[in-house]
Parts: C-alpha cells; sequence; structure tokens
C-alpha cells in the first residue's frame, strides 16, 4: 500500500477527535439520540423483569387477577418499546447522515483543491478511491450498522443492569460471558482480516481482468487472446473462491466460540440462581427472569459480533476520509496590492524540476503581449508543458517568476488567477450528464443562449444539435459517448464561457486525427481570438497561425521570431517545418536526419 | 472446464434448478444439519424452563447438575451441526458462483462475439453479482428448511403444553408479520431512492475528481464543489427519508412483536396462575413465543430474497442467451507457401459504405484514405469480424474464400486488424508486445521472443521502455492507463508489427505521435513488412489521412461517398488530385 502514503490517513486518535468534535458540535441531537436509545432498551428489558415477578406469583398460589398489572406493565413497555426502538434509530441514522454528509463534502471539496504536485505525487487512483469506494463504505455502515449496532449494545448494557437490579450477583455471573465474548472476537478478527482483504483484493483483481478484458474485447478477438484472458479471470476468480471458504471456516468457529460463551453465561445464571434461590436471597421468578433476559440477548449480541468486521473496514475507510477532511487549507496569499491591469503574460528567468529529477526549465523568459498569440514549438520532452503549466500558474517555478498584468501568478489567489488566466490540457474529460451542465461548470449561470453561442464559436453547434436532445443529451460516462474531436471542441467551448483573458492551450489537437485536427484548429483560434494566447504546438499548422513562434529545446528558448522568419534562418524550426511538411512522397526527406536528439 | 460443449441452460429458473441440482449432495447434507441447528436452538428456551421448574424451584443439586450436562451436549449439538452444516453450504456457495462466472465470463469473451446490448459495466456486474446471486439460493434453501422445520417444533411444543395457547401463538405471528410486510413497499422504494442518489453522488465526485485537471485548468472547482454539494445534500433527504420509513417499520414491528410475545407470557402466566400449566411450562411458554419470531421472520423475508436471486438468474440466462455473432465456419485459409493470402472486399454495402471495392495483393501495402470517418469505421467493423455476415451486403474473402466460412482461428491468425482505439491490459510492456507469441499469456517470463527488438524500434516504442528502469518488465496498469496516449499507440503498433501475420490492417496507428517520428515509423513499417527480401509474404492495409504513411505506400485507395473514387500513388494523387490534397497535405 505505498501509494497510500502519499495522502494522509488519520490515526486512531486523530479519527476520535474528529468524531468527538463532530458530535460536540450536534450535541443536542446526540444527547437526544442517545436518550431515546437508553428508554428503548429499558423498555425492551422491563417485560422478561414483569414475567419474573409473574412467576413468583404463580409460585405463591396467588388468584388470577395478579395478571392484571403485569399484563398493563408488559402491554405499556412492549409500545413504549416499539415507538422508542423506532425514533432511535431514527435518531441515530440522522446523526449519522448528518456527520457523513459533512465528510464527505469537505472530502471531495479538498480533493478539488489539491496542488498539483500532490495531486501527481497521490495519484488519481488514491483519489479516487477515497471520494468513491471509502465514502461508499462509511455510508453503508452508517445506515445498515451503526443503529442496530448502538441498540445492541444498549440492550446488552440494559439487560445486565436489570439482572444486577434482579440480584447483583446474578449480575455477575451474566457479566461472566462478556470476556469470553471479547476473547472470541479477539481470536478472529486477526485471523480473518487479512484472508478478507486478500480475498478483496483477489476479487478487485477478478475484475479489474473481467473488465479490461470486455473492454478490449476487439484486441482480444483479433490476437486470438481469450484463452489466456479466460485462464487469467479463472485462477483470479478460484482464488477468490478459496479465500472466502477459508475465511468462512474461520467465521464458522468464532460462531462455536461464541455459543461457549453463551453456554457459560446461561450455565452460570442458573447455577448461581440455584444456589442464591436455596439461601433465600432471590426468587425462581427472578431467576427465571435473568435466565430469560440472557437468553434474548443471544440474537443482538450475535449482530454485534458478526458485524464487527464490516464496522472494523468502515471505520479504516473513515481514517482514510478523515485524514483528506482534515490536510490543512491551502495557504492563501496575500491581496497584491494592484489588481493586475491588462493581459500581458510574462515569464521571466524560470527553472523548474520535477522531484528527483534534472532541470526541465534552465532559465527561461517569455513575453506574450495582450492579445499576442505565441506558439510552443519543440521536441517531446523539451520542456513545453512544463513552461506552459507555469505560466498558466499550476505549477511553481523554483525559481524565477511568471506575471499577468505586472502581478506574479503566486500572488493571485486561485479565483482571481484563473478568472483571468485558463488553461487546457491534452487530457480532456467530458463531465457525465447533460451537455449544457458540463459547460455550464465553466459559468454556473451561463444561460442556454450563451451556451448555444459558445458551442457555435468552436464549431460544435451543428452537431450538437444533431444529438438526440440537443445540448441537453446526457453525454460522458455512461452516456452518449463523444469523440476525442468532439470532447476537445467542448473543451474550448467551455474556454469561451470561461472567457479569460489569458488563454494557454496545451496540445489541445495532438489526438485527434487529421481531418478533425483541422476543424479544432480552427475551433482554437475562434476560441482565443483577441486573448493573449500561448499555444503549445504539435501540429506545426498551429505555429504557422500564431504571430509569433518560440522554439523550445531541452529546456532553453533556441529560436524565436515569426514563421517566416524562422524559415529563412533555416534553423530548427525549418527542419521542423520541413519534415512537417514533408508533401513529396518517395526520397525521404532530407529534413528527417536532423531529427530530434 | 465446462466452458464449451455442454448448452447452457437458458432461462433463469433452469439456471436456478441447475444450481440446486449439481450441489445437490452438499445442499442436501447441509440443509439437514442447519435444521438440526435449528431444532437445538429452539430446545434452549424449552431447556431454561425446565431447569427453573425441576432444579432451581425445588433446589435440587442432582438435578442441577444433570440440567447442565444436558445444556451442554445441546450447545456442542448447536455448534457442531452449525459449523458442519454452514460449511458444506459455503463450498457449494463459492463453487456454484465460480462456475457461473466461469460460464459467463466465457460466453462474453467467445471468440464469434456475442449479440448483446449491455455495457462493458453491466457485463461485469452479471458476471459477479449477478453470478454471486444465483449461487445464494444455495444460502436461502436451508435457511427456508430450518425456519420450517423450527416452527413446526414450536408450535408442537406449544399445542402440547396447552392447546389454545399453542393456536394463538400460531394464528398470532403470522399477522404481525404481515402487518410488518405492508410497509415493505414503501421502504423499498425509499431505499431504492436512497442507493440510487448515494450512487449517483458517488459517481459525480469519482467523474468531477477523474476531469480534475480540465476543471483547474479553468478554475472550475467551485462550481463543481457546489455541484456536489447539492447532490451530497438531495442523497442526505433521500437517506433520512428512508430511514423515517424504515424507524416506523421498526417501532411497529418492535412494538407487535413485543406485544404478541407478551401477549403469549401473560395469557401462559393466567393458565399457570390457573394451575393449568406448570412453572416451568410457564417459563419455556415465554422464551418460545420469543424465540419463534426469528423463524417466521425470516420466512416472511425469503421471498424477497428468491426474488432477487431469480432476477439475477435471468440476467445471467440474458447473457448465456445471446446470440452468437459470426459463424462458425470451417475453411482453412488458402495459402501459397512463403505468399500472403489476398483480400478482396467486393461491392461491400455496410454502414455508410455503398458497393466498396478494395484488393490487397500479397507483397503490397496499400493505403486507404476516407473522406469520411464513417466509411473508414464500417469498413474496420467489417474486416475485424465487428459485424455479423448478415449486417452487410458483398463479399470479403481472404485467399479466395469468403471470410465468414473460414475457420475463425486461422482467418484471424492470417488477418490481424488492429482497431484505432488502442486496448492494452494489466501487465509488462513484454506481455503486452508479445501477445500472440505464447509468452504474451504467461507474465513473468523474461525471454524475449524474435523480432522484439526490432517491432518496438520500427514501432519506435522502444523510448518507451528505454528511458524506464524496468525496461521491457516495466508494469503497465489496467488498460495501459500508466501510460500516455502515444504510448499505449506505438506498444499497440509494435504488437501488431510482432504478431507478424500475413496479412495486417492498420487504423490510425499514428494520431499521437509526431511529425518527425510518424516519418520514422512510417519507413519502418515499410522496411519490417515490405523489405527488399520481404517478397510477396506479407500484405499490409493502412487506413489513414497521415501523408507519411501514405507515403510510403504502394497504392493509395481514395473513399468518398461509402466506394473507392480514386487510386493511385501518394504523389500522383497528390498532384493530380485537389480533393486529395486537401484530405491529406496540410
Amino acid at each position: 500500500m505505498s501509494i497510500d502514503s502519499s495522502l494522509p490517513i488519520a490515526d486512531r486518535r486523530e479519527t476520535l477527535r474528529w468524531l468527538r468534535g463532530e458530535l460536540g458540535r450536534r450535541r443536542g441531537g446526540a444527547i437526544l439520540a442517545a436518550g431515546i436509545g437508553v428508554l428503548a432498551a429499558a423498555a425492551a428489558v422491563t417485560p422478561a423483569y414483569a414475567l419474573g415477578v409473574l412467576v413468583d406469583r404463580v409460585r405463591a398460589g396467588a388468584g388470577a387477577a395478579a395478571v392484571v398489572p403485569i399484563a398493563v406493565v408488559i402491554a405499556a413497555a412492549a409500545v413504549v418499546a416499539g415507538v422508542t426502538a423506532g425514533l432511535s434509530s431514527y435518531r441515530i441514522a440522522r446523526l449519522g447522515g448528518d456527520i457523513l454528509a459533512t465528510l464527505r463534502e469537505r472530502v471531495v471539496a479538498r480533493a478539488l483543491t489539491l496542488p498539483a504536485n500532490r495531486l501527481e505525487r497521490a495519484g488519481a487512483g488514491e483519489l479516487l478511491s477515497r471520494v468513491g469506494p471509502d465514502v461508499a463504505a462509511v455510508g453503508k455502515a452508517v445506515t445498515d450498522v451503526v443503529p442496530t449496532m448502538i441498540a445492541s449494545l444498549l440492550l446488552g448494557t440494559l439487560s445486565l443492569l436489570a439482572m444486577v437490579g434482579i440480584d447483583w450477583r446474578l449480575g455477575l455471573a451474566g457479566l461472566l460471558a462478556v470476556p469470553l465474548y471479547v476473547l472470541a472476537l479477539r481470536w478472529y478478527l486477526p485471523r480473518s482480516a487479512p484472508v478478507y482483504a486478500r480475498e478483496r483484493v483477489a476479487v478487485a483483481e477478478r475484475s479489474q481482468l473481467l473488465l479490461e478484458s470486455v473492454q478490449g474485447r476487439r484486441t482480444v478477438h483479433a490476437y486470438r487472446l481469450e484463452a489466456p484472458h479466460l485462464a487469467g479471470i479463472d485462477t483470479a476468480s478460484a482464488r477468490a473462491r478459496d479465500l472466502s471458504v477459508s475465511v468462512f471456516t474461520l467465521f464458522t468457529r468464532f460462531v462455536g466460540r461464541v455459543n461457549r460463551a453463551e453456554f457459560v453465561g446461561l450455565t452460570a445464571i442458573v447455577v448461581t440462581g440455584f444456589l442464591l434461590v436455596r439461601a433465600g436471597q432471590v426468587t425462581v421468578g427472578g431467576t427465571a427472569a435473568a435466565a430469560v433476559l440472557f437468553h434474548r440477548l443471544f440474537n443482538p449480541i450475535g449482530m454485534l459480533l458478526y458485524t464487527f468486521d464490516e464496522l472494523q473496514a468502515a471505520g479504516a475507510s473513515l481514517a482514510r476520509l478523515v485524514g483528506v477532511a482534515g490536510m490543512p487549507d491551502e495557504p492563501r496569499p496575500q491581496e497584491p496590492a494592484a489588481p493586475p491591469s491588462g493581459a500581458l503574460l510574462e515569464v521571466r528567468d524560470v527553472r523548474y524540476r520535477y522531484p528527483g529529477g534534472p532541470d526541465v526549465l534552465h532559465g527561461v523568459s517569455l513575453r506574450i503581449e495582450p492579445g499576442e498569440r505565441v506558439a510552443l514549438v519543440g521536441s517531446t520532452g523539451a520542456g513545453k508543458s512544463t513552461l506552459a503549466a507555469i505560466a498558466a500558474g499550476i505549477l511553481r517555478p523554483a525559481a524565477g517568476l511568471a506575471a499577468i498584468g505586472g502581478v506574479p501568478l503566486a500572488d493571485l489567489d486561485p479565483p482571481a488567477l484563473r478568472s483571468r488566466v485558463a488553461i487546457i490540457s491534452q487530457e480532456t474529460h467530458v463531465f457525465a450528464g447533460p451537455l449544457v451542465e458540463d459547460l455550464r461548470l465553466a459559468r454556473p449561470r451561463a444561460t442556454e443562449a450563451e451556451v448555444t453561442a459558445a458551442l457555435a464559436t468552436v464549431g460544435a453547434a451543428a452537431w450538437v444539435a444533431d444529438l438526440p436532445d440537443g445540448q441537453h443529451t446526457v453525454v460522458g460516462e455512461g452516456g452518449h459517448e463523444l469523440t476525442a474531436a468532439q470532447a476537445q471542441q467542448i473543451a474550448l467551448a467551455r474556454l469561451v464561457l470561461a472567457g479569460p483573458a489569458v488563454a494557454i492551450l496545451d496540445e489541445a489537437t495532438a489526438e485527434a486525427g487529421s481531418f478533425g485536427a483541422r476543424d479544432l484548429e480552427a475551433a482554437a483560434l475562434a476560441a482565443t481570438a483577441g486573448r493573449t494566447t500561448l499555444v503549445v504546438a504539435h501540429r506545426l499548422t498551429q505555429a504557422r497561425a500564431a504571430d509569433r513562434v518560440v522554439v523550445l529545446e531541452h529546456g532553453r528558448v533556441v529560436e524565436e521570431g515569426t514563421h517566416d522568419e524562422l524559415l529563412a534562418a533555416g534553423g530548427r524550426y525549418a527542419a521542423l517545418w520541413a519534415a512537417w511538411e514533408a508533401r513529396t512522397p518517395g526520397p525521404r526527406p532530407t529534413a528527417v536526419s536532423l531529427s530530434t536528439d | 472446464m465446462s466452458r464449451s460443449r455442454v448448452m447452457p441452460p437458458v432461462t433463469g429458473s433452469r439456471i436456478l434448478w441447475r444450481a440446486v441440482t449439481r450441489n445437490r449432495k452438499r445442499l442436501v447434507a447441509g440443509s439437514g444439519l442447519i435444521c438440526l441447528h435449528q431444532l437445538a436452538e429452539a430446545a434452549v428456551p424449552i431447556l431454561i424452563g425446565v431447569g427453573i421448574d425441576r432444579a432451581v424451584a425445588p433446589g435440587d443439586g442432582r438435578a442441577l447438575l444433570v440440567w447442565v450436562a444436558a445444556l451442554g451436549g445441546l450447545f456442542v449439538a448447536v455448534t457442531t451441526c452449525y459449523r458442519f452444516g454452514a460449511r458444506q453450504l459455503m463450498l457449494a456457495i463459492a463453487n456454484e458462483g465460480y462456475l457461473m462466472r466461469g460460464e459467463v465470463a466465457a460466453k462474453i469473451m467467445h471468440p464469434r462475439g456475442i449479440r448483446t446490448e449491455l455495457r462493458a459495466g453491466e457485463l461485469l456486474t452479471v458476471s459477479s453479482t449477478d453470478a454471486d446471486n444465483v449461487s445464494y439460493l444455495l444460502d436461502y434453501i436451508p435457511r427456508i428448511a430450518g425456519a420450517v422445520t423450527a416452527t413446526i417444533a414450536c408450535a408442537g411444543v406449544l399445542l402440547s403444553i396447552d392447546v389454545p395457547l399453542g393456536v394463538l401463538v400460531l394464528a398470532g405471528t403470522p399477522l404481525v408479520l404481515l402487518g410488518m410486510q405492508a410497509a415493505a413497499p414503501r421502504i423499498t422504494r425509499r431505499v431504492t431512492r436512497q442507493q440510487e442518489l448515494a450512487g449517483r453522488a458517488s459517481a459525480l465526485a469519482t467523474d468531477l475528481v477523474t476531469g480534475i485537471r480540465p476543471l483547474r485548468g479553468l478554475g472550475a472547482e467551485r462550481a463543481a464543489d457546489q455541484r456536489y454539494r447539492d447532490i451530497s445534500r438531495q442523497s442526505l433527504g433521500a437517506a433520512l427519508a428512508a430511514a423515517r420509513a424504515q424507524g416506523w417499520n421498526l417501532a411497529a414491528s418492535t412494538a407487535g412483536s413485543a406485544l404478541l410475545a407478551s401477549g403469549v407470557a401473560v395469557l401462559a402466566g393466567w393458565f399457570a396462575l390457573d394451575g393449568r400449566i406448570s412453572v416451568g411450562e410457564f417459563i419455556a411458554v415465554i422464551g418460545l413465543a420469543q424465540f419463534l419470531l426469528e423463524p417466521l421472520g425470516l420466512l416472511a423475508i425469503v421471498p424477497s430474497w428468491v426474488a432477487e436471486a431469480r432476477a439475477s438468474a435471468d440476467r445471467t440466462a440474458l447473457v448465456l442467451a445471446a446470440d452468437v455473432r459470426l459463424p462458425e465456419g470451417t475453411a482453412p485459409v488458402g495459402l501459397v507457401e512463403g505468399a500472403a493470402p489476398r483480400l478482396d472486399v467486393v461491392r461491400l454495402r455496410h454502414g455508410s459504405l455503398d458497393g466498396l471495392d478494395l484488393t490487397v495483393r500479397p507483397g503490397e501495402l496499400v493505403g486507404v484514405v476516407a473522406a469520411r470517418s464513417a466509411d473508414a469505421e464500417a469498413l474496420m467493423r467489417v474486416l475485424s469480424g465487428g459485424a455479423s455476415p448478415d449486417e452487410y451486403d458483398g463479399t470479403v474473402s481472404l485467399g479466395g474464400t469468403v471470410l465468414h466460412e473460414l475457420d475463425l482461428d486461422r482467418a484471424r491468425a492470417a488477418l490481424l486488424v488492429e482497431p484505432h482505439r488502442t486496448d492494452l491490459f494489466t501487465g509488462t510492456v513484454a506481455t503486452n508486445v508479445a501477445a500472440t507469441t505464447g509468452s504474451g499469456a504467461a507474465a513473468g517470463t523474461t525471454a524475449r521472443p524474435d523480432g522484439f527488438d526490432e517491432a518496438l524500434a520500427a514501432s519506435a516504442a522502444n523510448e518507451v521502455v528505454a528511458d524506464h528502469p524496468d525496461g521491457a518488465e516495466r508494469a503497465v496498469a489496467e488498460r495501459g492507463m500508466s501510460l500516455s496516449g502515444g504510448q499505449r499507440q506505438r506498444l499497440a503498433l509494435a504488437r501488431a508489427l510482432l504478431a507478424r501475420p500475413p496479412v495486417l490492417v492498420l487504423h490510425d496507428p499514428t494520431t499521437a505521435v509526431d511529425a518527425v517520428t510518424e516519418h520514422a515509423i512510417a519507413r519502418a513499417v515499410r522496411a519490417l513488412r515490405h523489405g527488399e527480401d520481404s517478397g510477396e509474404r506479407y500484405a499490409t492495409l493502412v487506413v489513414t489521412s497521415s501523408p507519411a504513411l501514405l507515403a510510403v505506400a504502394d497504392r493509395v485507395v481514395v473513399l468518398d461517398a461509402g466506394r473507392a473514387r480514386a487510386e493511385g500513388r501518394h504523389a500522383e494523387l497528390g498532384t493530380a488530385d485537389e480533393d486529395y490534397r486537401r484530405m491529406v497535405l496540410r
């Protein structure tokens, strides 16, 4: 679990402190829930107690009328027990649900504002497992396990108290079972937990193999890989099966130990009752009541013990959530003396290195006048994307600075920064749901007409209109599937809606085939019209369309000028352009021999 | 494994029936022991009554010893019957789930493809959750048997103690349980709604975090955060609505069962006061009335469980009974020694294709440019077997034999179609690239097949391993997500080249590669498959709009409006054909 190390996990003390804090904030609700729970348990215990009294009256040879007051007490207790049990379970669910909702909102909010380098280190998968499965695990425990568990615990405690009320020695006899229950649990949990963990891993592996085989069916068929893939699934499936059988075998032995505790407790109560009755200190009815009370606990205590590992698993998820929720907020920069004036984008003597790596940028400077369009060109690994991320304020340079309108980006708080500088990276994502809602992420109060206009700007109006429900069509995961080129058009439409003065496009057209790419280039030009624009260009037509071209190699600016100037200069850019153009087939283009490194 | 020859049962009920019959030995043994376990459990409250009556009340020490021994024996029976019975059942359940999963997976991965409307995620649910739910039937049956046994035993004892008491319990308990069922539909509705909203909140969180970089780039984190808050609050509302319904139900059922149990106890107490029954019998009745709620409560829930197993079995049947897409061909591929089979596409109509003619001769490298991407996709679908013969008109033949009459395994060995959307699998770079050479399947083998390095170099994928400490053993995560799009694309190309199929079809193999690398790849592919000493051994069809790839082709076919509009060398088309220039040259 080394990947876990990158996002914090709360330890037991922190988790408990957090829980106490949340309960303290809802003190009224918590006290109410606890009080009603105790009342419910007390009412549930009453009938057995009353029946004990009745047994004694029977033995004393009382008349039939003796049953009436007992019957009234029992009936009243039954009604009170019912109402309070329902109310208490609702109160607990409400308290838990409220705390959970606050927690998950905090976790998602925190996840969304993690700094970029932290996010890279943690990996998307780790973050996703926190906001997805961990939240679900705690949620399921809060609704399914916690209310019954608390009710069982209270019932057990109150029953013991009732036994003590009959005679303290009977209570002590019943209490004998408790250490045995604890021993059973302490025998079982450490043995089952690792098997459960291995089972979960095996099941996850099985699902993963199955899912990727299903999703990659075309490739599996093309390469005739059906047999090896099925064999892999079969192995994982058999492993999961064997693990679930072996953990269940442990469970049956655990049940045997729980039964043993029940036997010891019940025998102790009856034997103690026998001795006390003989000594004349307790009635037969009292002994009967204690025995019946104890027998009634078999089921609730069993539930409590058998769901303990679920609670433990939920506790582990909770610790992972509290770990994220407890991360301090990113420090907010002091408001600069004056807001940025204008849309001049500057990068001065910037150096950068990724953790554990060499310098990627060695003192790069760049100045983009308001409204100017600059293309960044260079081979893979030249540092283009890093420079783009620094210019957008996503990454902080190790030395040097990036500024807009004379104000360093680091001095602007994120909302102020993003309202001025936006970046589109190659990594596109279509947000699941109606298309219009995806676009409204960029401008929450955008009208339908504004959304339509933005789509028209990037040339997406026609195909969006052709979707089953137009811009209300559900897209993304589980919805209408958009092509890579369409997804990039949507990203550009978001940029139009966000309307920043400075736009940075990082390889936004690289993944599409060349027809789509041409449309996307047109869309990108339209989306960035009038904005200060930095384009990381893989397709050199993007460079040709720019006002100025900057060639970056090995973290340094090696050439700078207009397309025509650089062609005339016959340097690095001219070589790249020749390779790109390569109109003449047959004899290999000479430029290729100048290849990258 | 039973995955192939045996015709699988095709309806949900037959799947359930088979689950029972093929596990009958364990099921019978397990159910028998579970019934004994329930009888022993029912005997505990009776024995408590006996102990109070015979030992505690008279103060009889010898009777107490006998009683403790009897209780000990009873608990041994409780523990032993459960332990061995439940184990037998667990073995049956686990094995049935495993067998179902294997069958479903084999069907999903059927080489000839299946026709199904289910998405990948849904197929995964069928093979995991639904397969498990079917096997849980083997859990429900013994529970039902045990509950029925316990109910009958309790009724017998109660009737033997006192007939009116027995009648009250037997008539009252079902009434109370029926009453509890009244609220069930409302609870189910609210819980369904709660789960749905919880699922949506979880999906939204996952979706937002997946798209975190685009969100960041635009400063849309706050809007995203607000959106999650909204759904989180809705989810909380639904959870509370469900908890309220469940709370009311819990109140009613707790009160109802407590009233019944205490009603019986009070009646028994009255009889005891009257001298009709003994104190011991009175205590036993209190315990039994309490105990009886359990098996009867189970019997009340069990129909919904069985219905769930049934629904899962139906969904499983949907997959197992799905039609296979391609017919079973038997003809061998007509191979001439040292020459690739000829690929002929004649008057093909499928999707947007409208009478396409296309031939790839042995030794040829043919480029195809499609003005509409739909044409290219339709062609790929037919060539890859993604369309069944009744979904297209015209003929596609390989080595002179119609494609779907060929033995599928051999046809795929002779004609490899590498799809544009690349799929890599969990493993290493080596296991992915060497997929078909045998060492691909068995992860952990470090031997490289011949041509491994050449294939990596030709597809410019060598930098994927060269820059990494583990080299070709570099791990590839699920679906290749640990690699960039460009890296995945180049590895897929290397895989296709290493497989050395006589006929290779590639679709836009270099879209995520920069121009310089693209030229290098084009020349390397040409050299590897159509070099001077290759002769007619290979044929290659590349569907692409990349001038680099088209430039190295022997022939370029231009598709427009569903058919071949023009044909020639890249250079000729580039000078003579204005449309071609617009499509390809940049």
